[in-house]
């Protein structure tokens, strides 16, 4: 087979066994890769109702047949598991050496499953395999660890390890790599925890099986010089990421003190120009020309990569408009293994249920003090830190009261940095984003506000969602590569096609790849079926906190208005229309035969009907 | 005269020089001619607000507006 390795290496943490296992061409060419693989994976390998930090859950690291080549923005992978955080599907997607190696090492993926009796680290080198013991890096931060592990294995090796966070289980804790990177927003970091495992080493020095090694290498190579050029010309990669939090502020889409308020007038001292301004080094994953991992010194000195969601998560949704201070909870969120959009808004809920009384506690909005300590007692499970970790759907769970009104989540994933008090579409893509609240699946602000009406809840909102979620959500995904050339320099979806092709010697279109967009939302909503058979509509839904009148802004271009419950009911059936899914938002039996899911949907309608 | 005041986001502050400025303008004149008073090159791909809100170019500006010129961002 071109393009893939052929190869999955399973590892047993319980049993200490390691197997080389091949796959089938006819799996490749369904789940092609990435998302897909880990997909099909957990969901004909786990039990539902398992205990998602108990030894039977899998921990999944997923590459796709473009991953690791000399191409655009090609050193990604995806991280899965069942997730602790939200009972269901949960990956996430990080830059990393792991990427190159791994499938230089000669795998498409890692399977990881059982506990080890004690902590360890694996590492990987071709075709042998050590468990080793981990007992000299457990309990130290991720930069400590991969400073530990290059000087052992060289800087070149590829790492992917957790912090205190990950030890500790705390339920969004990530993996982490490199200077900045981290990956698997649902806890999938506590995943890794929970097996004892605290780092993964690989290196590799196979060629990756692909169909035109020669041509492939020179389009490569060509290609990462053009989006090198388009970067420099556009100058996209001075700000960053962080450059939209300007264009936030004006529309009035900034997530402010728990996502109260939309905009600050201190806004503007932690923006993409302030960012470059006070740059200090730039970072990036493999394969990259377009690097958006801008790092600052922090209030404490130390180098931390910021990009806009930690500073908006972790700046304006706190109320801190100080930039190192910023990247201080940022650096403590990588070096502990922390998602910083969970950790941003756990800190804002836990602020906002003080500030309203629902609760005692010391934290205030703007207290960045406070939050280092907060942060620190959250990655220990100590004191109110062991609540923090719990995420903000299970705090307002033990809270009560009417606090799940303003804890933002859905489906128990806490939403990224964009207020969608007024916003429907966007509103739409966090409820239905398939792993729970997250932008990263479908972006559809600056559509909305520019290229259709704000207020509009009309079907043409829903199919951009599913336009994006078929691209971003999908593609992106099981191919494995970063979406950025695409989404931010314009480099033609079509080059992803091509690259595909020219790799494993197929003809594919793009629509031959959104119908596996469509297979794989598909069965990740089934996977969420079989774990909650009672599944409802519900589930679907942004945060109360966007609904209620009395949150509306009362001032600026959005004053008065809200999000209105019949209006988003009617956009979400149009969502479940085009999608060929039930009013519960499950795929129809017509739907999922349509997508090859035969098998799959006889297995869930063991637990629950489907229409 | 009307006075406007431009917001100029992302990358497009080092092509316009500046970030914020206050501009003077006869009246009536409409988001287009504010747009050539700014050094941005033409065919970048932008969006303009007035006020938080999507404008054409064509539309008519009023004193005190806020016009924010900004890339075509698309979520990270």
């Amino acid at each position: 087979m071109n393009g893939w390795t052929g190869n999955l290496l399973r590892i047993n943490l319980s049993t200490e066994s390691v197997k080389k296992e091949s796959f089938t061409e006819e799996f490749a060419k369904t789940w092609i890769g990435g998302r897909g693989f880990a997909l099909k994976i957990l969901w004909d390998e786990l039990k539902p109702g398992i205990d998602a930090l108990g030894p039977e859950n899998k921990l999944v690291v997923a590459l796709g047949p473009i991953a690791g080549i000399p191409a655009p923005n090609t050193g990604k992978t995806v991280v899965a598991a069942k997730s602790p955080l939200t009972g269901g599907y949960g990956d996430g997607n990080l830059g990393t050496r792991v990427t190159v190696e791994l499938r230089k090492a000669g795998y498409d993926g890692l399977i990881i499953e059982g506990q080890a009796r004690s902590p360890v680290y694996l590492n990987i080198i071709n075709d042998r395999v050590e468990i080793l013991p981990a007992g000299e890096i457990w309990g130290k931060g991720t930069y400590e660890t991969m400073n530990w592990l290059y000087k052992k294995y060289g800087k070149a090796a590829g790492i992917l390890t957790i912090g205190q966070g990950g030890e500790n289980k705390v339920l969004y804790a990530v993996i982490r790599s490199l200077e900045g990177r981290a990956g698997g927003r649902p806890g999938i970091g506590a995943v890794m925890g929970s097996k004892n495992l605290k780092a993964i080493v690989v290196k590799g020095s196979n060629d990756i099986p692909m169909a035109d090694p020669p041509g492939m290498k020179k389009l490569g190579a060509e290609d990462l010089r053009k989006v090198g050029e388009i970067d420099k010309k556009t100058g996209w990669s001075v700000q960053g990421t962080t450059g939209v939090l300007s264009w936030c502020n004006e529309v009035a889409a900034l997530p402010v003190r728990n996502m109260r308020k939309t905009s600050h007038q201190d806004a503007w001292k932690i923006d993409g120009e302030r960012l470059n301004n006070a740059r200090v080094a730039t970072y990036g994953c493999p394969n990259c020309t377009m690097r958006c991992g801008i790092a600052i010194h922090d209030h404490e000195g130390r180098e931390s990569e910021l990009d806009y969601e930690n500073v908006g998560m972790l700046g304006s949704n706190l109320e801190i408009f100080d930039l190192p201070q910023v990247a201080s909870l940022n650096y403590l969120c990588d070096d502990y293994g922390l998602d910083t959009i969970s950790a941003g808004a756990v800190l804002g809920f836990y602020a906002d249920a003080i500030d309203r009384r629902a609760i005692e506690g010391n934290f205030k909005f703007g207290d960045a003090e406070r939050a280092k300590e907060l942060l620190r007692m959250t990655a220990y499970r100590e004191g109110v830190g062991d609540f923090l970790a719990e995420g903000t759907m299970r705090m307002a769970q033990k809270i009560g009261q009417d606090t799940m009104d303003y804890a933002m989540q859905v489906k128990g994933l806490e939403c990224s940095a964009y207020n969608c008090k007024f916003i429907p579409g966007m509103a739409l893509a966090f409820a239905t984003s398939p792993i729970g609240a997250h932008h990263k699946e479908s972006w559809v602000i600056m559509f909305e506000i520019t290229q259709t009406s704000r207020e509009s809840y009309g079907p043409e909102k829903a199919q951009k969602v599913i336009e994006l979620q078929r691209i971003r959500g999908g593609i992106f995904e099981f191919i494995v590569a970063c979406r950025f050339p695409w989404i931010e320099l314009g480099w033609d979806l079509q080059h992803y096609a091509d690259y595909f092709n020219k790799i494993t010697g197929m003809n594919w279109t793009l629509a031959d790849l959104f119908k596996v967009s469509d297979r794989i939302y598909a069965l990740m909503k089934f996977f969420w079926l079989r774990e909650f058979p009672n599944w409802d509509r519900t589930r679907d839904y942004p945060p109360k906190a966007w609904f209620d009148p009395s949150n509306a802004d009362k001032e600026g271009p959005i004053a008065g208005k809200i999000l209105e419950w019949d209006k988003y009911e009617k956009l979400l059936d149009s969502f479940y229309d085009i999608r060929g899914w039930d009013k519960r938002g499950i795929p129809t039996k017509k739907t999922a035969l349509g997508l090859g899911l035969d098998k799959e949907a006889a297995e869930v309608e063991k637990y629950a009907k489907l229409e | 005269m009307i006075k406007v005041k431009i917001k100029v986001i992302g990358p497009f502050i080092y092509e316009a020089g500046f970030s914020e400025k206050e501009f003077e303008l006869e009246k009536p004149s409409t988001a287009g001619q504010l747009l050539s008073l700014v050094n941005i090159q033409e065919n970048r791909p932008k969006i303009m607000t007035r006020n938080g809100k999507a404008i054409s170019p064509n539309e008519e500006l009023e004193d005190g507006d806020r016009i924010a010129i900004c890339p075509i961002y698309s979520g990270g």
